[in-house]
């Protein structure tokens, strides 16, 4: 069966994320502070993810779950949102595509994530897998509250992963699904790994005097 | 411990000859023949061997008998001390093999092999720039060394991440406060070889002890390149260290160069002649 097309349809379902509020101007979330409170979600995070991931690849059994496990990256998993980027473009990165570039791939993760939430066989892994969902859709906020506050415009699209062209390969067998699985986690801890590195930069950058003038300039 | 013959060039098997090692004539038990055998050779029998014809000592051979070992396994290690520019890799035999060796190193990312440059100085050592950044798929280095009896090889398989460590701290110092007996004032600075800690900050680790005591105080500090020690010990000489760690990723840096200091204290009052005569003979 075309498990692909099931997988979209139910990404796309589960992935209505809420439309952000519009910033109130009285409550003065200088952009400064929101983008430290962005950066310590992301440390959280990536604590979590840890033992998430630790459990996970246990679940999924050997090899991926031995250190060594370093499999060749397969066409596939090219769905899956990637951290790696150029050093040079990285650092030109304006603060919009920087900030756009995160919120974007946790939006997808968040998604995919959210799918194996309801594949996942147990009770333990449910849990933990929910409870990370829940601060991962707090990070998406996060991102989309300092976009907003900084005046930018959040990215377009929908939520959830575009579906694949036709004929798109399912995951035809349970070794390649793990393979999946396994990929989307590395990912997840790549991109929280350079969120830390890209929220340090837009730290520096942005400091809150910066977004008071921005509000006042719009006459806010 | 193998063992070594040597012919004396085209002389016959029954030919008398006369076989030197370094100049110093060989007892005949060694000889076959014109054959010169060692046995269970060791690391001493290195050297210049020459045949020479028995009666007319002409030279008729002459050869470098160099006794080595094939080389063991050698060691290894990756470290990224400039990040994000890159990495090293840095290499050594765990036991000298007497004999020239050569290394090959190769470094694998995902399917794309890498060039590691070797470094002029110090001559086991190679470095790589990073192309790209965050990346998912491990680096693989294979360390190769072949030499004249055999080769080995090692491999290192690691994330971008997990070799980040950077240098210790550098310039650092410790100086007493004036009018505070139990404070020390320390600072120091990022190690030069952090090419970018705007980006990438650093945060830090200090301990210290006074000399006479084993146990350590430590602080970590994520923000800044100074720190007030305000519980030292009043007149006490103390020792301090920094290590550093990126924010973020990676391990700690090995420790700083010590520095000693001792908090202020208080001039002694002027005494009358009487004591300030005790003084100094007691001095």
């Amino acid at each position: 069966g075309d498990s692909w097309g099931i997988f979209t349809f139910l990404c796309a379902a589960l992935c209505n994320l809420p439309a952000l509020p519009a910033l109130n101007c009285s409550e003065e979330l200088g952009a400064g502070q929101s983008i430290q409170q962005t950066y310590d979600l992301t440390r959280y995070l990536e604590h979590q993810l840890r033992t998430l991931a630790g459990t996970y690849l246990n679940y999924l059994g050997p090899p991926f779950n031995e250190p060594d496990f370093n499999p060749p990256r397969l066409a596939r998993a090219e769905r899956v949102p990637s951290a790696t980027v150029d050093l040079d473009l990285w650092r030109g990165l304006t603060d919009n595509a920087r900030l756009a570039a995160n919120y974007r791939a946790y939006s997808r993760l968040l998604c995919y994530l959210r799918v194996l939430d309801g594949q996942v066989g147990t009770a333990e892994l449910r849990h933990r897998l929910a409870h990370f969902c829940a601060s991962l859709q707090g990070l998406v906020l996060s991102i989309g509250g300092v976009m907003s506050s900084l005046g930018y415009p959040l990215p377009a699209g929908p939520a959830g992963p575009p579906a694949g062209p036709p004929g798109a390969p399912a995951a035809p067998n349970d070794f390649l699904k793990k393979m999946d699985d396994f990929w989307l986690l590395k990912e997840l801890q790549t991109w929280l790994w350079r969120s830390a590195k890209d929220f340090n930069r837009l730290k520096k950058k942005v400091p809150p005097a910066v977004v008071t003038l921005r509000l006042e300039a719009r006459g806010f | 411990g193998a063992d070594v013959t040597m012919k004396c060039g085209s002389m016959d098997w029954d030919a008398a000859v006369t076989w030197t090692a370094n100049g110093t004539d060989i007892d005949e038990s060694h000889l076959n023949g014109s054959y010169l055998i060692l046995k269970n050779v060791d690391l001493s029998q290195s050297g210049q061997y020459s045949c020479y014809e028995g009666s007319s000592w002409h030279l008729k051979y002459q050869t470098y008998l160099r006794v080595g070992t094939p080389p063991k396994e050698p060691v290894l290690k990756c470290r990224s001390n400039n990040y994000p520019k890159g990495f090293y890799c840095s290499w050594h035999l765990p036991t000298p093999t007497y004999i020239p060796n050569t290394f090959n190193i190769s470094v694998i990312h995902g399917t794309k092999d890498m060039v590691c440059e070797k470094d002029a100085v110090p001559k086991n050592r190679c470095h790589i720039r990073y192309l790209q950044l965050f990346s998912t798929v491990k680096y693989k280095v294979t360390l190769t060394v072949t030499n004249a009896l055999g080769k080995n090889f090692t491999t290192l398989t690691f994330d971008e991440f997990a070799i980040v460590k950077p240098d210790p701290p550098e310039s650092v110092v410790a100086k007493p406060v004036p009018n505070n007996p139990r404070r020390l004032e320390v600072s120091w600075q990022n190690p030069s070889s952090w090419p970018d800690p705007e980006s990438f900050p650093l945060k830090f680790f200090l301990r210290y002890r006074p000399l006479i005591l084993d146990q350590w105080q430590h602080v970590e500090l994520s923000d800044g390149t100074s720190h007030t020690i305000t519980d030292a010990y009043a007149g006490k000489e103390y020792i301090i260290q920094v290590a550093a760690k990126d924010n973020d990723i990676g391990t700690w840096s090995d420790w700083s160069v010590a520095v000693h200091a001792t908090p202020w204290t208080e001039e002694p009052k002027h005494l009358t002649t009487e004591a300030q005569i005790t003084e100094t003979t007691s001095a």
